[in-house]
C-alpha cells in the first residue's frame, strides 16, 4: 500500500490532540513542519489548551542581549544531566529588535510574557510557540499626561491570570493630563479594557514602583523602585477580588534608601532579595506563609 | 461462573462480523460501555457498525482490548513489551489505529498511540519529521520556508 501523508489520513482534530500532548519546548519546531501545523499551533486557544493539558510545567526564562537578540533558556534542561537537550536558543519577539532597546518586559505568567513596545502597543507573547497578540492602548494614550504613550518605568505594570474567570489580565497604571492616577486592565478573554479606578488605594501614588510585577498566588506584586520604608513595602493587586493591599518587609531593613529590593519566587513562596547600596552583600528572604509577616525567613546571604 | 460468556458483534467497514466478549469491549471502550448500559445494544439482533474501521484495524483493536483484559495483572515490563510489539506497525497502520481508538474512545490505547507519535517527533529535525509523516507539500511559500530556515537553522 502506498504510504500516505499524515495530512491525508488524520482529521485535524486528531493532529491537534497529538500536539496537545507534545511538551511545549518542541512546539516551535513543529510549527515549521507545515503550514497546517503552523496554523494549529499558532492559534491562541491552542496555547491555552496546551497549558491545561501539559503534564509537566517548563521552567524557562527569556533574556535579551543589548536589545537586539532574544534567547530562550530552558532551565529544566540546563539543570538536568541531559546534555542532548537544547538549553538556549534564539527566539524572535513579535517586533523588530532595536539597539538601544525600545521595549520593556512588564510581567509574565504561565508561559506568556507581556511586553511594551514603547509608544506603540502592548503585546502578549508566547516565546515557545511564537504566537502573540497586540493590545492597543490608544484610548488611554490620547488622555495621558505623557501625550500618546504610557509612562515608562517606575509604574506598577503587571500581567496575571484570574482563575475564577479563566482570564489573563494586563495591568496598566497611567496618569491623565491633570496628574490624576488611573488603573486599567486589559482582559484577554473579553478582548476589552476594564476601568479599575474604584480599586485605587488612595495615597498610593503610581510613580515609585518597580515596573514589572511578579505574578504569584492569583495576585501581582511590586516593590518600590527606590526603597525608603520597610512598612507597606510590597504592593499587591488581587486579580480575583480586584483590590489592592500592602505588606511590610522586615523591620530591620528600616527606612534607609540605601538598599535595592527585588521580588522572586523561591520554592513556591514569595521571596525578596535585597542588595546593599554598595552591592557587597545580597540577602534572600522568603515568606514561608503567604501574607503572614512573622513567616519571613532568611534563606541565604551572599557576600 | 458457569454462565456462558456474553458476546457482542462488531461489524467492520468491509461488513465483516467480529464476535467479542462483551466484558472485553465494555472495559476498554467508553462508547460500547455506554451502548450496553443504556440498553441500545440488543444481544439478540444488534451488530455495532464501525463504518470507519477496516477489518485489519478492528482485529488489532480487539487483540489489544482482549490482551489488556486478560493480562492486566502481568508485570508492567511484560505489558510494555507486548504494547511495543503491538504498535510495531507502519505509519498508515498507526493512523488507522488512532482513528479507531478515537472513535471507540479506548483511552489507554489512545495514550499509547499518542505516546508513540510523540516519540517519533522527539529530537527530530524538521526534514526528518516531514519524511516520517510523509509530508511532501508543506504549504509554505518558498519565501516563508527560506525565512524559517534562516531564523531557526538548528531546526533543520
Amino acid at each position: 500500500m502506498k504510504k500516505k501523508s499524515i495530512h491525508d489520513i488524520l482529521p485535524l482534530e486528531l493532529i491537534h490532540r497529538i500536539f496537545l500532548r507534545v511538551p511545549a519546548k518542541h512546539l516551535a519546531r513543529l510549527r515549521c513542519v507545515s503550514k497546517l501545523w503552523y496554523s494549529l499551533i499558532s492559534d491562541p486557544h491552542f496555547a491555552e489548551m496546551h497549558f491545561h493539558h501539559s503534564p509537566t510545567s517548563t521552567n524557562a526564562c527569556v533574556f535579551v542581549e543589548k536589545g537586539t537578540v532574544a534567547y530562550f533558556v530552558d532551565l529544566d534542561a540546563l539543570f538536568s544531566d541531559n546534555n542532548d537537550a537544547l538549553q538556549v536558543r534564539k527566539v524572535s519577539p513579535p517586533f523588530k529588535l532595536e539597539s538601544p532597546p525600545h521595549f520593556e518586559v512588564l510581567g509574565s505568567c504561565r508561559g506568556f510574557v507581556l511586553l511594551h513596545q514603547h509608544e506603540r502597543f502592548l503585546v502578549v507573547w508566547n516565546p515557545l510557540t511564537g504566537s502573540s497578540k497586540l493590545i492597543s492602548y490608544s484610548h488611554i494614550a490620547s488622555r495621558s499626561k505623557y501625550k500618546d504613550w504610557l509612562p515608562l518605568g517606575h509604574h506598577p505594570y503587571g500581567f496575571g491570570y484570574d482563575t475564577s474567570k479563566d482570564d489573563y489580565l494586563a495591568v496598566v497604571p497611567w496618569q491623565d493630563k491633570h496628574g490624576q492616577d488611573h488603573f486599567d486592565c486589559f482582559s484577554l478573554r473579553t478582548n476589552s479594557w476594564i476601568d479599575f479606578n474604584a480599586a485605587l488605594p488612595k495615597p498610593l501614588g503610581f510613580s515609585d514602583w518597580d515596573s514589572s510585577g511578579l505574578f504569584f498566588n492569583g495576585a501581582i506584586h511590586w516593590v518600590p523602585s527606590i526603597f525608603n520604608d520597610y512598612r507597606d513595602a510590597i504592593l499587591i493587586f488581587d486579580l480575583k477580588e480586584r483590590t489592592f493591599s500592602m505588606i511590610s518587609v522586615l523591620e530591620q531593613l528600616g527606612t534607609s534608601s540605601r538598599i535595592y529590593l527585588g521580588l522572586a519566587l523561591l520554592g513556591g513562596c514569595l521571596a525578596f532579595y535585597n542588595r546593599g547600596f554598595n552591592r557587597v552583600k545580597t540577602e534572600i528572604w522568603v515568606m514561608k506563609e503567604y501574607k503572614v509577616h512573622s513567616s519571613w525567613t532568611l534563606s541565604d546571604s551572599y557576600l | 461462573m458457569g454462565s456462558p460468556v456474553k458476546k457482542i458483534m462488531l461489524c467492520s467497514s468491509e461488513k465483516e462480523i467480529f464476535s467479542v466478549e462483551e466484558q472485553v469491549m465494555v472495559q476498554h471502550s467508553v462508547i460500547i460501555n455506554n451502548m450496553i448500559e443504556d440498553g441500545s445494544y440488543n444481544h439478540e439482533e444488534s451488530k455495532i457498525p464501525l463504518d470507519c474501521v477496516d477489518s485489519k484495524t478492528l482485529k488489532k483493536v480487539i487483540d489489544y482490548c482482549t490482551h489488556h483484559t486478560h493480562h492486566h495483572n502481568d508485570n508492567q515490563e511484560d505489558l510494555e513489551a507486548w504494547d511495543a510489539q503491538f504498535l510495531n506497525v507502519d505509519s498508515n497502520g498507526l493512523y488507522d489505529l488512532l482513528m479507531a481508538a478515537n472513535y471507540l474512545e479506548i483511552r489507554n490505547l489512545l495514550d499509547l498511540i499518542y505516546g508513540t507519535i510523540k516519540n517519533m517527533i522527539k529530537g527530530k529535525k524538521i526534514d526528518e519529521i516531514r519524511r516520517i509523516f510523509n509530508i511532501k507539500d508543506h504549504g509554505f511559500t518558498p519565501e516563508e520556508e527560506e525565512q524559517n530556515r534562516k531564523e531557526y537553522p538548528h531546526f533543520y
